[in-house]
């Protein structure tokens, strides 16, 4: 499975509204869950999954972006979200400054395979500047998805 | 380039598309006599890459190093057990590195005169960074590649054998 295969136009939100930590993961678990239609149960523990391994040390890097990631069991296929926020959220980037966009990945514990590789497209994706200018430039989920597809 | 082929690979991710390739390799090793390997790459380099980026921290490494050793074992044994059923012994292989580098050495170094894979992905995207292994095999391989489409019936084929 790559990428592309994981990116689906409905869990692509932007902008994020949230303006904090927790609240960004929650939005972002909360599209996940309502998109595959989870319980609330599930929803919750996406939600306190990812904020244990965050707690761990943050996914957060230099350029401003954040991949919270995640095993989950029960799950038939590893699944990305992204979320593009307006304003820079403290994510615990080690340069202490903001993170505007975010990866959830989330992937079942049975294929450590095709999550490693899927966490890797995505940090390769966005090493590149021009990409995260576009990126960050977007302005709708159709804008993100196209980026990734042109 | 050899013909007919006497060695050949056939590359295991774990993914069903190269477990139909590997079903079709050894269909393919039966009938002409070929000697066939089976490899899995743990993927270090991708472990490495996650780790200096930060996206994993040093427990996640240990704990998906541990997680692909395990699959690199299971698929193996599944390929040995899928080729024993068809009285074909084969060799298993398993390394560590990143992937297409470590398959095109292996060729180069072993004499293996057919690469068989899983299918490779549509042209969606001009990135190249969002290129996948199989994809990075097909194009840089020293010798001939034989991509197994997923809509084949390799298995009901496979079974009637």
């Amino acid at each position: 499975m790559a990428l592309l295969d994981a990116i689906k136009k409905n869990l692509i939100k932007v902008p994020l509204v949230s303006t904090d930590k927790d609240g960004i993961i929650e939005e972002l678990a909360t599209l996940y869950a309502s998109e595959e239609g989870l319980s609330e149960d599930k929803r919750k523990e996406i939600i306190a999954t990812i904020e244990e391994r965050e707690m761990l040390g943050s996914t957060a890097m230099e350029n401003g972006i954040a991949i919270p990631h995640a095993k989950i069991e029960g799950l038939d296929k590893v699944s990305v979200v992204i979320g593009i926020s307006r304003l820079p959220v403290a994510f615990g980037a080690p340069d202490g400054k903001g993170t505007n966009v975010f990866f959830l990945v989330l992937a079942p514990p049975e294929n450590p395979s095709e999550h490693i590789q899927i966490l890797s497209s995505i940090a390769k994706a966005c090493s590149s500047q021009l990409f995260m200018r576009m990126l960050l430039s977007s302005k709708t989920k159709e804008d993100v998805y196209n980026l990734f597809f042109e | 380039m050899k013909v007919p082929f006497r060695h050949v690979l056939v590359y295991l991710d774990g993914s069903e598309g190269s477990i139909n390739a590997l079903m079709y390799a050894i269909l393919l090793a039966k009938s002409t006599g070929a000697a066939l390997d089976a490899m899995y790459v743990v993927n270090t380099k991708a472990i490495g890459d996650l780790v200096k980026s930060r996206i994993f921290i040093d427990q996640e490494r240990k704990e998906f190093l541990s997680d692909l050793e395990k699959d690199a074992k299971r698929h193996l044994r599944h390929a040995e057990r899928l080729a024993a059923s068809k009285d074909l012994e084969i060799t298993s292989v398993t390394k560590e590195g990143s992937p297409h580098h470590v398959v095109m050495d292996y060729i180069k170094n072993s004499g293996v005169d057919l690469l068989v894979i899983g299918s490779v992905n549509a042209i969606r995207s001009r990135r190249d960074e969002l290129t996948s292994e199989n994809d990075r095999m097909l194009r840089t391989s020293p010798c001939p590649v034989l991509v197994v489409r997923d809509q084949d019936d390799i298995w009901a084929e496979f079974e009637e054998v």
